[in-house]
């Protein structure tokens, strides 16, 4: 089922990364607006965004093993990588705003803001998914391995992580290659 | 081949879930099973039919004669875009999943779906996404813009009421049912078939419920990229379609119909399904290749991808992109007519009766031969370049949304009522209003054709005294009204067939299919046991068995 | 008379491209005709045939038949590859690149009504279009707000003009006379009032409008007509509308240079008349509601003498 999911998911974040494509290759595009963005900062907090998915993988295993612990603490530590992760692109956020880097300011911000602010939304969604897993699993609901509902989650949450590879190589990487300052 | 057979006598202790011994509105309202649910859906299409056909009369009205005055041009645009919308999205989906949810964990032998409050909620919020449409009425007018809803004009500067943006939410709302729906659908048809039913056992309605969730799950998302980033250009002031600050109407128009071409073939698989199986009960033959009819279907879903530029030809695109997808609109016109002539096959050398289903099911045949033959003419590039964006399209949609989609679902609303709700409808009746809607339909929307030949552009709030344009908008008119009439008169037969109809026995036509195993209408758990599986038509083989050990 | 006596129809074709039109769809109306047809014979012969009598036994069984199955692929499949090849020819011959050429026309489609400037001529009009009869014109077709779509049923294809884009049309009118089209993309409340008047005139009438139009607005040799003129600069119509050879330049409105020389105003809802201009002019949502003319206030003889001046401008 989860599979269902993040493959409309999929599509929607496809249609999305097809419109900015779309803007990069019409006229009018800003390229200069690239330089405004902090590749250095963000692919600090992307590496931390990815190690979630590895913490994820850890807790998952641990619940397999019935160590209970264990798949509380990774769950702890999946959960605070994608906070600070969250907590990053927010510092980001008020960066550019500071410097009126607007959504309504062109076409490049206004993807920028689209593509990046629906990945907020779903990993906000996941930290949630991922505190009400805590929660029952702190309720003694994962005492015994063989639920589907770890997995289930962690389909979801390795997806949120693979979505900002592609955004973080297409607004961030793929501009600041393709579009030299000049 | 293993299984005990079990027919459930009506006497069972489970309370039943039929329309007549009410078990109350707050347990309606609660509801997740499945069998609710789907009459739910059922009655929320009903309801929104009775409105968007009343703004149908209304624009039918106003275009009773040249240059009428019974409608303001502001009204009219809000009138015709919401037909528009409410037809598809809160009619002829709802009716779609209502049976869809109905009839899938019946055919395919379980007790439910997969997630029963992900049905409810699906229900729901669709539900609710509509109200809030109509809400827009009152906050200051409805949408205007049509229900394609094309950039720049759907931009604040151009529609300054808040309707588009009451449009964006309503349908991000009924889609998130729509596809919460269609992931419940396609997990239920793949784990909880009964043992031994494999996929080439599947009855070809299941089928293109099962082609149709995937369709659903992947063209919905460009729709809601399209209206995220439509609101956020109107709320925020972003530019994605904004030609004036670097963003592209043109974008609109491709994710829209990237989304809306999917859109109908979502709308008209499911309605063939339906006739599949009518078509086989109402001659006692199964359906003629049906292997190519459901691979016709995968295909048609495949193709309904690679086809939506041919909506833009007019836009100026060059000859060789435009030739592509007239290419692409072409084929996929086969497939379609694999299925019409497959349907003919399976009559052939039957033993027809004319039912009131099964007389929908005919009509169905020409009217969507002629609904998908207006529409290939559009995959004729240079004819596409003369009609459309005039009334041609208008009939072209109309044949095939109500000749085809709607055919499709009131022949199974005739062949499915005395399972839904344990009562017959009396034949003379149901002649009667397939009679009055068939007349009404074809009198509206025939001359429609002639009026695109003649220049008659859509979307018009009233038109000049030109030859012919005053006459035919006439005809169409009165055509109007009779359907509109014979609506009604089926919510009369409907209802009277609940406050008196003839009791329904289990299976009233001799039927193939699992449903018609249970009562009319089935107990709450749906089975007890179920017989073994070895085709597409369960019942049949299941009703020869005991016919064997009868004479044996 | 406002409208001619046959309606725009696309069997009527006025102009080369449409004569190619028309013929591609004749031979879809046949074949689909016959595909029709057939679907109909077949089910009247079926439901004639087949008909249920009380005491059948159940009819034979049958699955299918892969032969008929591939048949009723390749029919269609071979009228598919016939309808491809002649689409493509088709697009190829009415619709070839624009290229370098310079257009003849070019058509700003507004909200809601069409501006019409010809290169190399400083004439611009609006909704009643002039065009040269028996050579291919270049129309370049574009937007100033919304979308919306040239059509001239008679004379061929239509097109959409789309704000940011250029788009373009080829028309080579057999004969003079007048052919009437309508903007077919909704672009708003009176899309339905954005319609098209091409007046076809052989090369020699043409080149003398052009020349006519080109000349400046004629200044009113008195009485109400001058005080008119005082008025249309007074109150500002100027920011709107152009008049050349006045002190007007607006482009917001249709260019009034020689409005009175038009047949019909407001996009073809109604003639050209001084009553009409009148109503018009006292309210024109009234006239034309959600026409984003605005509403000015007039004593009544200010009005009288600005119809005068409208009038006068031929």
């Amino acid at each position: 089922m989860m599979f269902l999911v993040i493959g409309t998911e999929a599509v929607f974040f496809l249609s999305l990364i097809v419109a900015f494509v779309y803007y990069s290759l019409a006229s009018g595009f800003n390229p200069q607006a690239t330089q405004q963005l902090s590749l250095a900062t963000t692919g600090a907090f992307s590496v931390l965004l990815l190690s979630s998915s590895f913490t994820f993988w850890r807790a998952e295993v641990s619940y397999q093993r019935g160590q209970v612990g264990g798949l509380k603490g990774w769950l702890l530590a999946t959960m605070a990588l994608g906070g600070i992760f969250l907590l990053g692109q927010g510092w980001e956020y008020w960066h550019l705003f500071v410097r009126d880097f607007t959504i309504s300011k062109g076409i490049f911000s206004t993807s920028f803001y689209t593509l990046t602010g629906f990945h907020v939304l779903h990993l906000l969604i996941g930290l949630i998914m991922l505190g009400v897993v805590f929660w029952l699993a702190v309720l003694g609901d994962f005492d015994r391995p063989n639920s589907l509902v770890i997995p289930t989650a962690g389909i979801y949450w390795h997806f949120v992580d693979a979505v900002w590879v592609l955004v973080f190589t297409v607004v961030y990487l793929f501009p600041h290659i393709l579009y030299k300052p000049s | 081949m293993e299984g005990n057979v079990y027919i459930p006598k009506p006497e069972e202790q489970l309370p039943s879930v039929d329309l007549e011994d009410s078990q109350g509105l707050l347990q309606w309202i609660s509801s997740v099973d499945h069998k609710q649910i789907g009459i739910l859906y059922l009655l929320m299409a009903v309801l929104y039919l009775l409105v968007g056909g009343l703004a149908a009369l209304l624009i039918r009205t106003q275009l009773i004669v040249p240059e009428n005055h019974f409608l303001s041009p502001q009204v009219y645009n809000q009138l015709f875009t919401m037909h528009g919308t409410t037809m598809i999205f809160f009619v002829l989906t709802p009716a779609t999943l209502g049976f869809s949810v109905y009839m899938t964990p019946l055919m395919i032998g379980a007790n439910e779906m997969a997630f029963p409050r992900l049905n409810a909620f699906g229900f729901w919020i669709a539900f609710f996404g509509g109200l809030l449409l109509y809400f827009s009425f009152l906050a200051g007018g409805a949408p205007d813009t049509g229900w394609f809803n094309y950039a720049p004009l759907n931009e604040r500067a151009y529609a300054s009421t808040p309707g588009v943006d009451y449009y964006c939410i309503g349908l991000l709302l009924g889609g998130i049912g729509t596809v919460g729906t269609a992931i419940n659908l396609i997990v239920t048809i793949l784990k909880m078939r009964m043992p031994g039913m494999q996929l080439r056992h599947l009855p070809v309605f299941v089928w293109m419920v099962l082609v149709t969730s995937f369709l659903i799950l992947a063209a919905f998302p460009t729709l809601n990229a399209a209206l995220s980033m439509l609101l956020l250009d109107r709320l925020w002031q972003a530019h994605f379609f904004a030609a004036t600050a670097g963003g592209s109407a043109l974008l609109w128009q491709h994710l829209f119909w990237a989304f809306g071409h999917p859109e109908v073939y979502i709308l008209v698989l499911p309605a063939f399904g339906i006739l599949s199986e009518v078509f086989q009960v109402y001659s006692r033959k199964p359906i003629f290749g049906y292997t190519f009819v459901v691979a016709s279907g995968v295909a048609i879903a495949l193709l309904a991808f690679g086809v939506w530029v041919h909506h833009m030809f007019a836009t100026g695109q060059t000859n060789t992109f435009n030739a592509f997808f007239a290419a692409s609109s072409m084929l996929i016109g086969i497939p379609t007519g694999v299925k019409v002539f497959n349907w003919l096959a399976t009559l052939y050398g039957g033993s027809i009766r004319f039912t009131t289903s099964m007389l929908f099911a005919l009509a169905f045949l020409v009217e969507f031969t002629i609904g998908g033959l207006s529409g290939v003419s559009f995959a004729v590039v240079p004819i596409d370049w003369q009609l459309t964006d005039t009334y041609y399209v208008v009939a072209h949609l109309h044949y095939v949304f109500v000749g085809g989609t709607l055919f499709g679902l009131l022949a199974g609303l005739f062949y499915w009522f005395p399972k839904l709700s344990g009562r017959m409808i009396s034949e003379r009746l149901g002649r009667w209003f397939f009679w009055l809607f068939t007349i009404g339909f074809n009198l509206t929307f025939f001359v429609q054709h002639f009026l695109g030949v003649i220049g008659l552009p859509r979307r018009v709030y009233t038109y000049p005294n030109l030859p012919y344009y005053g006459s035919l908008n006439l005809i169409s008119t009165v055509g109007g009204f009779l359907m509109g009439a014979a609506v009604l008169f089926l919510l009369y037969i409907l209802y009277q067939s609940i406050k008196r109809g003839e009791k329904a026995p289990d299976d009233p036509w001799d039927a193939y299919t699992l449903e018609w195993l249970t009562t009319s209408p089935p107990q709450l758990q749906n089975f007890g046991t179920v017989p073994p599986v070895r085709s597409f038509q369960p019942l049949r083989d299941l009703k020869q068995d005991l016919n064997k050990t009868k004479t044996a | 008379m406002l409208y001619s006596l046959a309606p725009p129809s696309i069997f009527d074709p006025a102009s080369r491209e449409a004569d190619r039109l028309y013929a591609l769809d004749v031979y879809f109306i046949v074949a689909s005709l016959a595909v029709l047809l057939l679907v109909i014979g077949l089910l009247i012969y079926i439901v004639l045939k087949f008909r249920a009598q009380p005491g059948d036994e159940e009819p034979r069984q049958i699955g299918g038949n892969r032969k008929l199955e591939i048949l009723m692929i390749g029919g269609p499949t071979v009228l598919v590859a016939i309808f491809f090849y002649l689409t493509v020819t088709t697009m190829r011959a009415v619709h070839p690149p624009a290229g370098n050429r310079s257009p003849d026309v070019v058509i700003n489609g507004r909200q809601f009504w069409w501006e019409a400037s010809y290169p190399g001529t400083a004439v611009t009009t609006a909704n009643e279009i002039h065009l040269p009869v028996g050579r291919t014109l270049l129309l370049q077709l574009r937007a100033a707000d919304v979308i919306h779509d040239w059509w001239v049923p008679t004379l061929g294809q239509k097109m959409d003009a789309i704000p940011g884009q250029s788009n373009h049309l080829w028309v080579t009118i057999k004969k003079p006379g007048i052919y009437d089209g309508v903007c077919s993309e909704f672009c708003g409340a009176q899309h339905a009032w954005m319609r098209i008047r091409v007046v076809a005139q052989p090369e020699a009438e043409y080149r003398r409008w052009l020349q006519e139009r080109g000349q400046s607005a004629r200044t009113p040799a008195g009485g109400t007509a001058l005080t008119g003129a005082h008025i249309f600069k007074n109150a500002t119509c100027g920011n709107c509308h152009r008049v050349r050879g006045t002190d007007a330049s607006g482009n917001a409105g249709p260019d009034l240079t020689h409005f009175a020389s038009r047949k019909t105003m407001l996009a073809g809802m109604l003639p050209n008349t001084k009553e009409n201009v009148r109503k018009w002019l006292q309210n024109p949502q009234a006239v034309k509601p959600g026409a984003l003319m605005p509403q000015f206030k007039y004593p009544k003889d200010s009005l009288n003498a600005l119809v005068d001046y409208l009038v006068s401008l031929q």
